[in-house]
């Protein structure tokens, strides 16, 4: 298609908005705009954009907004005539008659698109006299991190588009019309009254500095800009940090990035001043006399490594152990398992995906062979079913979780969340199957007898490229439906209605959290999440797929990297010869041939008291690992506690030796994200105090214990591990651009956005079928403690909080609550906010009571990001069968009213 | 405009839809409740500002409204017929200030001095019977002269089963592609405003696969000065059912909605009978005659808005929205209410239909012009020595409405406005020039429009019937695109200052202001606003000149 512009002819796309067109071709801002924003859907309010438009050369033209008015076969565009330029002067005029002139006193001075716009129209005066305005609108402060100081507002609504279109939280609308419209929050209420989740969308959209943040994102300072990705989960967002010198002033979100494309949630954008917190650790100590003395790292080194080496010759290296942390970089966690096994000489590495997602990698691969995401987050766009089960990720994977938001709200879309709590993605979907917490397993082979009965097998798909359907077949078949249905509490009926329309839907995908993996039975049902795939043919292409959302920033990486005691970097099986010799040459050391402990191992092994040294990097055991009071008692039973922090968490005040690490902040290297995206994390700050980056402090040990090991430098890093990484064949640190690679990635470079599209690694998809079984807890427990606890996590607070909890986040949720149901509620006599002591067989905790019905009777659930409730000290240690991951979600427990006497000190 | 809105609106459904939830919030004291609109938001998953910001939106919603008990017509034609005063001083005797509000035309034009008490609309001698009105159940239907050149659409409606005959035939038959060639022939163009050919839009409609589309009749009949489309829904109520139905039918549809002016009650109740009327012929519901076709109304009754007539903003209405105009592309037969195909069309457009499906679509066309196919109604104020509603076939001299169907001015007549408050300022002189078409009005500078006719007496000063315009552009404007939110405002400021305090106004800055509204608004509202007053400049610029300065 040909159309003009100035009388020049060029070429145009079907479908193009004339605006699209004009900055394709005179480049961007050809056009001004003040309404129109990179993420939003063009809305024609500003009518800056105007341009005048002919149908033939030299006929009458006519005004139309560039935004929302597609080009059309041969017409004549002319974006800057003197009429043009005209009209944008006039409405620029219009506006300034209610916009306070006090520019050079404004936040955002000389980053404001109304005076840019203004600028460029030349308006110099404003005739009109003085009238009516709304330049008396009180500024709201109210909230942590949220301003607005609405006198500013041009009423563009880009903040309520951004509100809804992005994040779909509907917090801000209009009110009144005409000339009196104008932004509320809620119901006309502050920031801090309405359902504002701070995702600070709509302070990026604003153009003016109407709705803006404490830490004035949108200002202009002396500042450089450094482009990096978040700490907190696994959706691995983009950010662009602003720094002055030393300090950070704030974050946005780059339009440009894949994974967050200009959005984040508010742990990303905002929760980032725990970097200079007072009581983050600034040197290296050592515990003398039984308190904690500041040392000089020297003086650290010498005593880790003379004591490490003295337990090796004494007791051997399986007397040591490491815990490597999901929060560090791909290059750290690479550089601690090889120092515990090729410097150390043990297998005995372990990271937290042992109490998350070990489940879904061992599961995908006895299914698949890989034990990764088989899809991108970008495959949203192109699904018509999306099933959630057992997760919640509008609150643990904020910014997937409002794509996923907005997928659920189109009626044409199928949506399915399997989930004992009425989540908010539950609240909107099509389907909510709200089992008993423990009974997945018995839910999915509901779902998968109804699509085998239902004749919705993908049969081709099955015979080519599957193994092991027939057995399965028969096994799911004779499952006793009306038992299922009793177990799990689920209607057949809805079970079957999902399952059609999973198995119906062109295109299908899953998602699946720690809901599925935090159970007795969680690899198991990892694998029943790929027989539906698999039986449904939704494997290999676009818009399908099994999707683990992955808990921590890098906890994919860290797997990635060997920290798991049974393989290396890589994957490779550490008691495979081949690969022994592999890895032997490698390193140039000789290596430990059996397989190593597991996180819930090493603690065992502390109380029988093998384990004599062990070193955790970056990971609150005591806090999040289950059976508190087990873990706090193993690593009393150690004589060499290691803790390497930002915080003096509650595992760090177990420490001998404490080793003040850097913030992501503070260190370059990469993480890689829950659809294996490698993405670079680039340095902001030298680190704090005395502190170091944990990848130097790990290579200075591996020095002075011996084995030669350059200093820590991202390039030379991954240059090492792309030698020994089969799937990292072709990652440099200097290709992988703003946006990174996932992996695999070839020696060419060429990543890989779909697994599985011809053959799995492992040859066929395996079909194993499992019938459901009780979780022991249920089994010996129910009668005594008849509601089953179930735990999960707020959107403000990151885990064991030690970083959110010492940001702004903590006071907008200031405490962990406890769901519980109004029928429990008034059985117990338990008000809103009242204290209730939670009991099971090993203790008791104190929880504040929400009342709700987004829980069931019978089951509650709690979060575990504060420090003095301390949740873990009634979860159990029934573990899942094959990964021994926790089974956080199914703790028996009694409950009554109580006086909030059973807090932990802190 | 949310698309996500939309959605989750439609998951409700339309029976009772986020809207009509919304609308009874203030049922109890004229204000919606926030309680109330907190528990909407929570069920229908919106968040509470989308229920709030969408009840502040409406007269009869708004925090303002809340106590309102009796309401003065403040329109163009009992402004300038000048009862308004005596209205307010009647009122006044039974209820205190703060209980009367207004409301913008109550369609009683022929005889005006209206006002509003309880749900029920009064006018012209009713005024003397306040206490008899108050508390009083029954409707109160006005009678007005009807009169016609070319009976079509004042035909009497007559023995319900034999006037919806080409409806069953079509039903029957299934023959949808000659009724649609018969529409697509007979040249019909939209009667609401813009005069868009019907049969166009009903093919792009049918064209469209979806399984759910809507027709939506648009009753929201907002210009002051006009009635017709009243007159038809009260006196003609099966023409615009058969009217939808055909429509609805032909595109696939299987929901007609009314949306009917609040300013309207008694329309709402005859329409609501006739539909029940319907019912009894079997004629609505599902499987209609075994023919597999399903069809159902629905009337909305709206909470006061004039820019719900503009069509988007009904769509958005309807879908409990803030009624905000919608950018297009997508055009409504596309993506219309809940984002599915739908076609809106105006009362008399929709009325029209039955006749051409009985005679035929050249039948329709051999009358009025070339371009303007059919008969046109008129609506007269009470400036005529005949009010009332006249029916003309396209291209009769606008001296035969005024004079001869008319019967003349009452008084001494200075301009008229046609068209409603977008349409032309019509000066006495140029009546000779005119005839009833859309060629005719655009040629000569002015629109055709939905053609009422509001006369603007020798009296009546020029500079405060064009405040009085710009005032009810500002009032009624949405607020949505920056030239009209602003411009409307800044407009009727600067005449506001130049009649109450002197202050001239900068010629310069106001023809700026004209044509920033003209070229820059998104839609006809402030858009058009600029053509009346163009019209005065032009034709009145003795009389308004000593109010501007040249700078
Ligand atoms: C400000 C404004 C007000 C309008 N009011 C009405 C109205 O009250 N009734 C109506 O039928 N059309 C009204 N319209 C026109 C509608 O947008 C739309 O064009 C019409 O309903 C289409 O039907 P038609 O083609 O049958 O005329 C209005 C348009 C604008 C811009
Ligand atoms: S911060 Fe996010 S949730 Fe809050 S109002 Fe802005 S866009 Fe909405
Ligand atoms: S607050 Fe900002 S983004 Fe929102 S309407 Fe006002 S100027 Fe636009
Ligand atoms: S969604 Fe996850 S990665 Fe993105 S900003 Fe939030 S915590 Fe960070
Ligand atoms: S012209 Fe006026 S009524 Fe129309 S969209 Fe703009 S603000 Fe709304
Ligand atoms: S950018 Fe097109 S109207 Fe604002």
């Amino acid at each position: 298609m040909r159309a003009y512009i100035n009388d020049i002819a060029y070429r145009a796309e079907q479908g193009e908005s004339i605006l699209s067109f004009c900055n394709r071709i005179l480049g961007k801002k050809s056009i001004p705009t003040l309404c129109d924003a990179p993420n939003l859907e063009a809305f024609g309010s500003c009518r800056i954009c105007s341009v005048d438009v002919a149908l033939e050369k030299g006929a009458k033209t006519k005004t139309m907004a560039s935004c929302h008015s597609m080009v059309t076969e041969g017409m004549y565009i002319y974006p800057n005539s003197t009429n043009i330029r005209r009209l944008r002067k006039n409405i620029i005029e219009l506006v300034l008659t209610d916009h306070p002139l006090d520019c050079l006193t404004c936040e955002v001075n000389g980053n404001c698109e109304l005076q840019d716009v203004a600028a460029l129209t030349g308006v110099r005066e404003v005739r009109y006299p003085q009238g009516a305005h709304h330049l008396d609108r009180p500024k709201d402060l109210s909230h942590p991190y949220m301003t607005s100081d609405l006198s500013k507002c041009i009423n563009c609504y880009r903040c309520v588009r951004a509100c809804d279109e992005v994040q779909g939280q509907f917090v801000l609308s209009m009110a009144g019309r005409g000339f009196d419209t104008r932004i509320i929050k809620g119901m006309d209420q502050s920031f801090m009254e309405s359902d504002c989740v701070s995702c600070g969308a709509c302070a990026q959209a604003c153009p003016t500095s109407a709705i803006s943040d404490v830490f004035e994102s949108k200002a202009v300072r002396t500042d450089t800009k450094v482009r990096t990705v978040c700490t907190y989960c696994g959706v691995g967002c983009n950010l662009e940090v602003s720094k002055t010198e030393d300090q950070i002033n704030s974050i946005r979100a780059p339009y440009d990035a894949t994974v967050n494309e200009g959005h984040t949630c508010l742990k990303g954008r905002y929760a980032f001043k725990f970097y200079d917190h007072p009581e983050r650790l600034r040197d290296p100590m050592i515990k003398k006399n039984g308190q904690l003395e500041k040392v000089s790292w020297e003086e650290a080194y010498d005593y880790i490594s003379s004591k490490l080496l003295h337990y090796k010759e004494k007791f051997g290296a399986d007397s040591i152990a490491g815990i490597s942390s999901s929060r560090c970089t791909n290059e750290e966690n690479y550089l601690m398992q090889k120092f515990i096994r090729a410097v150390v000489g043990t297998n005995n590495i372990d990271g937290c995906a042992r109490v998350c997602h070990s489940p879904t990698a061992l599961g995908m691969q006895r299914t698949f062979g890989t034990g990764a995401a088989t899809n991108s987050i970008e495959d949203i766009q192109h699904t018509n079913c999306i099933l959630v089960i057992g997760a919640n990720p509008t609150a643990a994977h904020p910014v997937t979780g409002a794509r996923i938001k907005q997928f659920f709200m189109k009626s044409d879309n199928v949506s399915i969340v399997i989930d004992p709590r009425k989540t908010e993605l539950a609240k909107y979907a099509n389907f909510h199957l709200a089992l008993r917490p423990g009974t997945n397993v018995a839910v999915l082979n509901m779902m998968l007898y109804y699509i085998i009965k239902e004749g919705l097998v993908a049969e081709e798909f099955v015979r080519n490229r599957t193994e092991g359907y027939e057995d399965f077949k028969k096994n799911i078949l004779e499952i006793d439906i009306n038992e299922m249905e009793r177990i799990s509490g689920v209607d057949r009926d809805l079970v079957r209605e999902a399952a059609i329309a999973y198995a119906s839907a062109p295109n299908a995908m899953s998602f699946h959290g720690l809901g599925v993996t935090e159970h007795s039975q969680g690899t198991f049902t990892v694998m029943q999440i790929a027989d539906l795939a698999l039986i449904t043919g939704n494997i290999g292409r676009k818009g399908v797929g099994v999707n683990p959302l992955r808990g921590q920033n890098n906890v994919q990486g860290s797997a990635d990297m060997g920290v798991q005691p049974h393989q290396g970097a890589g994957y490779l099986d550490v008691t495979d010869p081949e690969v022994i010799k592999k890895y032997e040459n490698f390193y140039g050391v000789s290596l430990p041939r059996a397989i190593g402990y597991k996180i819930p191992e090493m603690f065992d092994a502390a109380l029988e008291g093998k384990l004599k040294a062990i070193w955790i990097i970056g990971e609150d055991v005591v806090q999040t690992d289950p059976n508190t009071q087990k873990v706090i008692k193993a690593l009393q039973h150690t004589d060499l506690v290691i803790v390497q922090e930002l915080f003096m968490t509650e595992t760090a005040k177990y420490a001998d030796v404490l080793l003040p690490g850097a913030s992501f902040l503070e260190k370059s290297g990469t993480f890689t994200n829950g659809e294996r995206r490698v993405q670079r994390v680039n340095k902001v700050l030298e680190p704090i105090g005395n502190s170091k980056a944990d990848g130097q402090i790990i290579i200075d040990i591996m020095n002075r214990m011996g084995y030669e090991q350059a200093d820590y430098t991202p390039e030379g890093m991954l240059q090492e591990i792309s030698q020994i990484v089969p799937f990292f064949a072709g990652i440099r640190w200097e290709n992988l651009g703003v946006n990174g690679l996932q992996w695999p990635v070839d020696t060419q470079g060429k990543d890989t956005q779909i697994l599985h599209s011809d053959t799995f690694k492992r040859g066929k998809g395996k079909f194993e079928f499992h019938p459901f079984e009780e979780s022991n807890e249920i089994k010996l427990h129910a009668k005594d403690y008849p509601y089953i606890l179930t735990t999960n996590r707020d959107l403000e607070h990151y885990n064991c909080g030690a970083m959110t909890r010492r940001t702004g986040n903590v006071l907008i949720n200031t405490q962990d609550a406890l769901w519980i149901h109004p029928d429990d509620a008034a059985q117990h006599g338990i008000g809103q906010n009242d204290w209730v002591c939670l009991e099971s067989e090993r203790g008791k905790v104190d929880v504040r009571a929400l009342i709700t019905r987004d829980i069931q009777p019978g089951v509650l659930s709690t979060t575990f990001h504060f420090p003095e409730i301390m949740v873990n000290n009634i979860t159990s240690d029934e573990a899942c069968s094959e990964a021994l991951c926790p089974e956080y979600k199914v703790v028996a427990v009694r409950i009554r009213k109580s006086k909030g006497k059973h807090l932990a000190k802190v | 405009m949310s698309k996500n809105l939309s959605e989750l609106s439609l998951r409700q459904g339309i029976i009772d839809g986020l809207f009509e939830r919304i609308s009874r919030t203030a049922v109890e004291t004229g204000r919606a409740d926030p309680k109330l609109l907190q528990q909407l938001a929570d069920d229908f998953l919106i968040g509470s500002a989308s229920t709030y910001g969408a009840a502040s939106f409406y007269d009869f919603m708004k925090a303002e409204n809340q106590g309102k008990k009796a309401y003065v017509c403040n329109g163009s034609a009992c402004l300038c017929a000048g009862t308004q005063k005596a209205v307010h001083k009647a009122l006044s005797r039974h209820f205190d200030s703060t209980q009367i509000g207004h409301m913008t035309c109550l369609g009683r034009c022929h005889e005006n001095a209206a006002f509003h008490i309880d749900g029920k609309n009064y006018s012209g001698s009713d005024l003397t019977d306040i206490e008899k009105i108050i508390g009083q159940s029954q409707k109160n239907r006005d009678s007005y002269s009807v009169k016609a050149n070319v009976e079509l659409l004042t035909q009497e409606i007559g023995d319900l089963k034999s006037f919806y005959e080409p409806l069953i035939r079509l039903i029957d038959s299934k023959n949808l592609d000659k009724a649609l060639e018969d529409i697509k022939s007979s040249g019909l163009r939209g009667r609401g405003g813009a005069g868009f050919p019907i049969g166009l839009k009903l093919q792009i409609c049918r064209d469209v696969a979806a399984d759910l589309k809507f027709i939506i009749c648009n009753a929201d009949e907002g210009d002051p000065g006009a009635y017709s489309d009243r007159y038809l829904l009260e006196e003609r109520s099966h023409a615009v059912l058969q009217g939808m139905m055909i429509a609805g039918i032909l595109v696939g549809a299987s929901w007609g909605i009314l949306y009917i002016r609040a300013e309207y009650p008694e329309s709402v109740d005859q329409v609501q009978k006739a539909i029940e009327e319907l019912q009894n012929l079997d004629l609505l519901g599902a499987d209609i005659r075994g023919s597999g076709i399903n069809f159902g109304f629905k009337i909305i009754k709206a909470q006061g808005a004039y820019i719900c007539g503009e069509e988007t903003a009904l769509i958005n209405s309807i879908e409990g929205q803030r009624p905000e105009v919608r950018t297009r592309p997508p055009y409504p037969t596309v993506e219309g209410l809940f984002n599915k195909p739908t076609v809106v069309n105006n009362v008399e457009t929709l009325a029209s239909l039955h006749y051409i499906l009985k005679n035929g679509g050249e039948s329709y066309r051999s009358l009025g012009t070339e371009k303007s196919s059919g008969t046109k109604l008129i609506s007269l104020d009470s400036f005529f020595n005949v009010p009332g509603i006249v029916e003309v076939e396209m291209g009769t001299p606008l001296r035969t409405v005024i004079d001869e169907m008319g019967g003349g001015f009452r008084t001494a007549v200075k301009a008229m406005q046609i068209g409603g408050p977008l349409g032309g300022i019509v000066p006495v002189d140029k009546i000779d020039e005119l005839t009833v078409d859309f060629e005719s009005f655009a040629r000569n500078g002015f629109l055709l429009g939905h053609a009422s006719i509001v006369c603007i007496p020798e009296g009546f000063e020029m500079i405060k019937y064009l405040e009085h315009l710009f005032d009810f552009a500002q009032y009624e404007s949405c607020g949505k695109c920056f030239p009209c939110r602003l411009g409307t405002k800044r407009g009727q400021e600067l005449l506001e200052g130049a009649i109450v305090r002197g202050q001239k106004i900068d010629k310069q800055l106001f023809v700026d202001l004209l044509d920033t509204l003209e070229q820059g608004s998104l839609c006809a509202h402030g858009g058009g606003i600029p053509l009346p007053v163009k019209n005065a400049l032009r034709y009145f610029s003795k009389e308004l000149e000593p109010y501007f300065i040249h700078n």
